[in-house]
């Protein structure tokens, strides 16, 4: 999980899905949830699945790691799918389901910072879970940073070989002891800094508003465009079945679409 | 392999959702049982372990499909009360990234806050018969004590869900029906039924599905218990010789709690 690269892509990114507000990227994240979750049918959840991945290539995302990230789940899944002894449509929908859905996940924080992810959520939140969904974030970073300049001290002193996985072992779990040390006083030391700046139990994030309003306004019309074929394919699903490969085609069309303006604005940059 | 790595639209809706209401009943207690001054104080502290966590379920061991969780170490850093806030936001964050669904985060957050909370009991219950000395075997124990039970009640779960989406589902999971037809006219592409005339082949016995997929889990499960032991059982061995008012008290410990050894600390 390279929390770095995630964090710069969202941060960093000039797409227009960038310029979406976080409110309308949440928005058409719950769509295309929806239109996953509700999906029954193998050949639509591959549909969205490609105008994901086309989305992912358009906006120039990290590709690789957009697409590692999500099929991280569908290993899982696959197991899941194994162990309930699922046949292989089924097994492939369970896997695709995981997936795509993951895929919305990837998207959204590849498109949007961390606090402004939870900005409009921590509105319906309790202000403690807010709060701690923040400093994890804050923390995670510096614990991640933090663990790797203790496994490199220690392979400099030979400390992680691989010929004595025994002392590699012990070693990694003394360096994680000393990260969770160091964890611990990390907390102290952020809750002197909020006191002192007169923290009163609410972290405010104030919501970024979006550069155009277009931008939001076609990241919410593009998840409707998917989303509602997706549940009509579900309400009517014994009637619209054999025609199932018509939202495939289209998330195929996406993807090709998606790549073309990649390509295009990827030479455009250079 | 106690993480419910169920993913999104797979189990039944009354499950998702009593998973949510029953997750929403424990964290408000939870909140609540704790003034709101201490709670104030904690926040960073629960960021802190939650991050921990994070950092460890971001490394997966591929052959067996585990990941460490280090729920046990954070359920023992933070108690048993504050572990439950902590897992909520460990499991959002993990969804966000794709790890587990997101309508599953009810369900989810009921496992690893289950496995935090009862970790920390154990492992004081272990630590009282066995003596401070023993404090990484003891949470080596309760590790491997509290995966069994989390790993049998994500089998639960599963069982409570009923067989896998197939017996719910239609149209296209049937391989029997799954076709492809033009809408627009059946000149341009005709009509077209895979297996058409084979018969259906008879659907498995949901109880041998369920024998089959717990048999699955306990299996590498208990591959991931040991090392998940072995490395909690280390990280607390180390944690109770540098600094062991952490592993008696919790997080919950007042600021004047102070062991032998420990007088440096911060916290």
């Amino acid at each position: 999980m390279d929390i770095g690269r995630i964090d710069s892509s969202a941060v960093q990114g000039r797409s227009w899905l960038h310029g979406a507000a976080p409110a309308a990227k949440l928005t058409a994240f719950a769509l295309l949830l929806a239109a996953v979750v509700v999906s029954s049918n193998v050949i639509v959840v591959a549909g969205i699945i490609l105008a994901l991945a086309g989305l992912v290539l358009a906006c120039r995302l990290p590709a690789r790691l957009a697409f590692g990230l999500a099929a991280y789940p569908g290993l899982f899944a696959a197991l899941y799918a194994f162990g309930l002894g699922a046949g292989p449509l089924v097994g492939a929908l369970v896997v695709g389901k995981a997936v795509a859905a993951a895929l919305c996940g990837v998207v959204l924080v590849l498109s949007t910072p961390y606090p402004q992810i939870f900005a409009p959520i921590q509105r319906f939140l309790p202000a403690v879970i807010g709060d701690v969904l923040l400093i994890t974030y804050r923390s995670l970073f510096l614990l991640l940073e933090r663990f790797g300049h203790v496994l490199t001290a220690a392979r400099l002193r030979a400390g992680v070989v691989g010929h004595n996985p025994v002392r590699s072992a012990k070693l990694v779990t003394r360096s994680l002891g000393g990260v969770l040390l160091y964890s611990i006083d990390l907390s102290q030391r952020t809750y002197d800094v909020m006191h002192l700046r007169g923290y009163d139990g609410r972290l405010a994030v104030s919501p970024a508003p979006a550069k155009h309003r277009w931008q939001s306004a076609s990241a919410v019309a593009g998840a409707l465009v998917v989303a509602v074929p997706a549940i009509g394919w579900r309400v009517g699903a014994a009637a619209l079945a054999p025609y199932a490969w018509l939202p495939a085609a289209a998330g195929l069309l996406a993807f090709v679409a998606g790549t073309a303006i990649g390509i295009t604005r990827s030479k455009g940059m250079q | 392999m106690s993480h419910l790595h169920v993913p999104d639209g797979v189990l039944p809706w009354w499950l998702v959702i009593a998973g949510w209401l029953v997750t929403a009943a424990i964290v408000g207690v939870c909140i609540r049982v704790v003034s709101a001054d201490d709670m104030r104080r904690r926040i960073p502290l629960i960021g802190a372990v939650a991050a921990l966590m994070l950092v460890g379920m971001s490394s997966e061991i591929v052959p067996i499909a585990y990941h460490i969780n280090l729920t046990v170490v954070g359920g023992i850093l933070i108690g048993p009360v504050l572990a439950w806030p902590a897992a909520l936001v460990v499991v959002t964050i993990l969804a966000l990234l794709g790890h587990g669904g997101v309508t599953v985060i009810g369900l989810n957050t009921l496992v690893i806050g289950a496995e935090m909370a009862l970790g920390a009991w154990l492992f004081r219950a272990l630590r009282r018969a066995l003596g401070p000395r023993r404090s990484g075997w003891s949470a080596a124990l309760a590790t491997v004590a509290t995966l069994a039970l989390t790993t049998s009640m994500l089998v639960g779960i599963v069982a409570l869900g009923g067989a896998p989406a197939a017996s719910r589902e239609s149209g296209a999971f049937d391989p029997a029906t799954l076709r492809f037809e033009n809408p627009f006219g059946k000149w341009v592409l005709g009509s077209e039924t895979l297996n058409a005339g084979e018969p259906t082949p008879p659907a498995e016995d949901p109880a041998m599905s369920l024998t089959r997929f717990a048999l699955m889990v306990y299996t590498l499960g208990s591959i991931g218990w040991v090392i998940e032991a072995a490395v909690t059982g280390g990280i607390i061995s180390f944690i109770a010789g540098v600094r062991p008012s952490l592993v008696e008290a919790g997080g919950l410990a007042e600021d004047g709690h102070r062991s032998v050894g420990d007088e440096g600390s911060h916290v």
